[in-house]
Parts: C-alpha cells; structure tokens; sequence
C-alpha cells in the first residue's frame, strides 16, 4: 500500500540527476529526495551562473549544455575547464565556506539544477545512507580533480 | 548560515517599519484568516521535523503531511468528544463555582480597597471602594444581556475557521519545497542565490520564532504549576496551564492571568491578603524572567531585533490591530526586516544588477537568433 503513495518522478531531468557521477550510487527513491530540493534554472549562452569572489550558497548539477569555468574577465583565454551535461560544479566553496576560486559561465544554452547550501547539508547530516554514498563521490571527485592537478603542474 | 554584514540603512529601515504598520493594518481586515493561519505555522514548525524524518525515510510529502495531519486532526477530535460530555455534565457546577471565584475576587479587592481607604484619605475622598462595588453590580446585572450574546457568538463565528488550522498546516507540510521552488522560478538567475539565502533566512527565523513561542509558554507554564503548588492553590496544573497559554498574548494575556490567580486566591484564602501578594510577586518574577532572561535567549535571537524596538513595535501593533496585533507585530516584522534586508542587499549591489541587465540582453538575442535566415 505504501508503495502506491511513493511519488512519481515526473521531471523531464530526474534520469539526468543520476548522470550526475554524485549522484551514481542513489537508488530511485534517494534521488527522488534530491529532486525535490532540486531548483531548475535555464540559462543562455555566455550568461553567467557565478563570479569569481561571490560567496557561494549552492551546488550547481549540469542538466544540458556546457559550462566554461574560468578566471574572471577572460572566459576564452582563462578557461580552466569545459564540463558537459551531467557534470557538477560549485562544491569546494560549499564544502569550506570559501568564495567562488573561479567564474562559471554557460558556454551554451544550458539547464541547471540548483541545490542550496542548507538543504545538502542538512541532507547529508539527517540522511546516514546517501550522506555516505555522495560523501564517497564527493572524495572520489576531489581527489580525481588533485590527480589531474599534480599531473599538469608538476610531472 | 552566513549573513551579510550590511544592516539596513535609515531609509530601508523606514521603509521595513512602515510596511510591517500597513501589512498589520490590513491583516486585521482579515482576521478570520489570519488568526488560524498563524496557528497553523505553529503547527506546521511543530510536525515539520517529523515529516522531514518521514520524507527521509521513504515516504512522499503527501503522505507525511497527510498523516501527520491527520493524527493531529483526530487527536482534536477525540479530545473534544471527550470534552464534550464533561463539560455537559459540569456546567452546573462550573457556574457555580464561576460565580464563587468572581464573588471572593470581589471581596479581595473590596477588602483591600476598604483596608486602602482606612490608611489614606485620597482614597477616602475617591470613594474608590463604592465606586468600584456600583461597576461590579453593573457588570454582574448587564454581563447576561450585554456581553453573554456577543461572546457566544463570537465563538461560533470564529470556530469554523479554527477547523481550517489542520488543514493548512496539511498544505504547508505538503506543498513548503513546491512553493518554494514556485518562488524561485519568479527570480532572475542573477539574484537566485541571494534569494534562496532570503527564503531560507525567513524560514529559519519563523522556525526559531515559532519554536521559541512553544518553548517558552512551556517554561512559563512549568514556573506558573510550581508557583501555584507552593502557594497551595486548588488544582494547579489546571490553573498554570490556562494562565499559561493565556500569558502568551503579549501584555493583556499576564495580566488576564493574574487576574484569575487573584480571584483564586480571593475566593480560597478568604481574608489572607498575603496570598494575593503573592501571586502577585510570582507574576512579576516570571515577567522579569521573561523578559531579561528567557524572551532575549529563546524568542528574541530568533528575529535578531533590539528590545526597544520590540517594545515601541508591540505598541505600534497594539494600537493598529488590537490583541491580534499584539500577537502578529513581531513575526511579521522580523519577516519584513530580512525581506528588507536583502532586498537592500540586491539593489544597491551593482555587479549582480550588471549581471542581469546583461542576461536580459542575451535573452533578447537569443530570441532573435533564427528571425533572419544566412543567405
């Protein structure tokens, strides 16, 4: 019976939220938890979804389209990275409470979804299972992202 | 959370104060809505941890909601058919004993009018112990024909709307995330995030302010039962959690409280002013510690407003919408102040106005982008 009452996902994006490698290891129900303190937003190309300084107060996931991280005012020879649709951004000020290292602008038209920096803590700190499963992700991202620097700065 | 630095400037905070003035003014027209709305935000703060542990642990908002609800729809229910034939059954007794209370209230304060007139002679010459048994007399002969009508009908009038606090403590449980994703879709990407710190803002310090308010008429209630058992009142749980709950209608609610802790006193300790003392001193000692210890510490860090302002407010409030603008003026303030705030906060931030002039501009452009075809 309870299982008749468990929503149904309905949003054109809830198979794109587990693209979202944080996302791998939700079951269907878990993610259904995140959609709903997910916020949809559309951008156009070359708007910008953050500067670079800005306090950060939210996550940002990669529905569709692509988005250029790069140092402020010189999005073309500043780019620092391209990520495409699935991907993630806007973590580390979210995890250390620092300001944006860098400005995120849509290098297309693109959707984003947008979780606040409340509602992922207090998911991660009222939910054992997926704190873990995203907490391991979250590890596993960082510590790709710190290979990859030690590969191109000092190799 | 973080928080800006920035606190409203002179112009912001005339604008938040005469805001909060017009929004109670206009509340009041509505009090029918209002009153049980307000109710139901209690409610709402109350159940929504336990909707959250419900969510969290599989079920939908709809479910949660529905069932919390619920339980607290046929909790009220079964306390009112409970009630019911108690009350059917005592009113006899209960009147008389109404009667016996006003009447050693009466002689309370008779006794010490009289015992006032013996030791001053303004009060002598004010005939303050005649005049004030001429206005009892007035009061018990007219109370039936004057205020009896308007009372019972105002309890009619007002009930069916209090039956609406379930349900739309049902709906904020069900539809808080949804409503609030249905406000950010109205914001401009370039302002988003500062107003999703706003709305978190705003539902953390109604949270605190809400939760504060049950807490603390808890502690109230708790000192009021203590009270009252080593004064050897009769029935003093009874008696501490009516003048509990009634103490939380700032200024009148004390003292309609301490005024049925004297009728008490006058009527069971006949002749013992002492007792009438102290209740008197108790009161004092729980408004004192309301207000320099436990208001500041529970209530007060909630909305983050200074006292002076609080008490100028509360009066403001009292004289717009009576009681209810007692009740209303803080939360309602402290709402409007982050509103302001932040609103401050956007507008005189030129890069995030930069930002969105700009969006705006490519959102023109990319809706001409295929108007003209390439040759």
């Amino acid at each position: 019976m309870f299982k008749l009452l468990l929503k149904k996902n309905v949003s054109p994006h809830f198979s794109k939220l587990r693209e979202v490698p944080l996302f791998a290891d939700l079951t269907h129900r878990e993610l259904g938890i995140i959609q709903e303190l997910l916020h949809e937003r559309e951008y156009v190309k070359d708007e910008i979804v953050f500067d670079e300084g800005e306090e950060g107060q939210a996550i940002y996931f990669l529905f569709s389209g692509k988005v250029l991280i790069c140092r402020q005012g010189r999005p073309v020879d500043g780019a620092i990275a391209e990520l495409p649709n699935g991907q993630f951004f806007g973590e580390l000020a979210l995890l250390d409470n620092s300001p944006r290292s860098a400005q995120v602008r849509a290098a297309e038209d693109c959707t984003i979804g947008v979780l606040f920096r409340e509602d992922f803590l207090t998911l991660l700190e009222t939910h054992a299972t997926v704190a873990s499963k995203i907490s391991l992700q979250l590890s596993r991202h960082i510590g790709k992202r710190l290979r990859e620097a030690i590969h191109r700065y000092v190799l | 959370m973080e928080k800006d630095d920035s606190s409203p400037g002179p112009i912001t905070w005339c604008v938040i104060i005469a805001t909060t003035c017009v929004l109670l003014f206009l509340l009041q027209k509505i009090l029918w809505l209002v009153v049980p709305f307000f109710l139901a935000l209690v409610l709402y703060y109350l159940l929504d941890p336990f909707a959250k542990k419900m969510v969290l642990s599989g079920h939908t908002h709809n479910f949660a909601a529905a069932t919390l609800s619920g339980i607290f729809l046929l909790a009220t229910i079964n306390v009112l058919l409970f009630l019911y034939p108690m009350v059917l059954s005592h009113i006899d007794s209960w009147q008389d004993t109404m009667s016996r209370y006003m009447t050693g209230g009466y002689s309370l304060i008779d006794s010490i009018l009289t015992g006032l007139e013996q030791q001053f002679n303004f009060a002598r010459n004010a005939h303050m112990a005649d005049s004030m048994r001429s206005n009892v007399t007035a009061l018990q002969d007219n109370f039936a024909q004057h205020y009896l009508g308007t009372l019972i009908l105002g309890i009619a009038a007002w009930l069916p709307s209090l039956l609406l606090i379930p349900m739309v403590a049902y709906f904020l449980l069900k539809e808080s995330n949804h409503f609030r994703q249905f406000l950010g879709l109205a914001v401009p990407n370039a302002f988003f995030e500062k107003t999703l710190y706003l709305s978190h803002a705003i539902d953390r310090a109604a949270r605190l302010y809400f939760v504060g308010l049950i807490k603390l008429a808890a502690i109230d209630t708790f000192m009021l039962i203590l009270g009252f058992w080593l004064l050897d009142f009769p029935a003093p749980i009874f008696l501490g959690i009516v003048v509990g709950i009634l103490g939380q209608v700032p200024y009148v609610g004390p003292l309609i409280g301490c005024i049925l802790a004297l009728l008490v006193s006058g009527t069971d300790f006949p002749g013992d002013v002492s007792t009438a003392y102290n209740v008197v001193i108790l009161f004092l000692v729980i408004r004192l510690l309301d207000d320099f210890l436990l208001i500041p510490s529970v209530v007060g860090k909630s909305l983050n407003l200074h006292p002076l302002l609080s008490i100028l407010m509360l009066f403001v409030g009292g004289t717009i919408a009576g009681i209810a603008g007692l009740m209303l003026v803080l939360p309602i303030l402290g709402i409007v102040m982050l509103l302001g705030e932040t609103l401050e906060i956007i507008l005189t931030d030129k890069r995030l106005m930069a930002r969105h002039a700009y969006a705006v501009q490519l959102r023109e452009l990319a809706a001409k982008r295929d108007l003209i075809l390439p040759n």
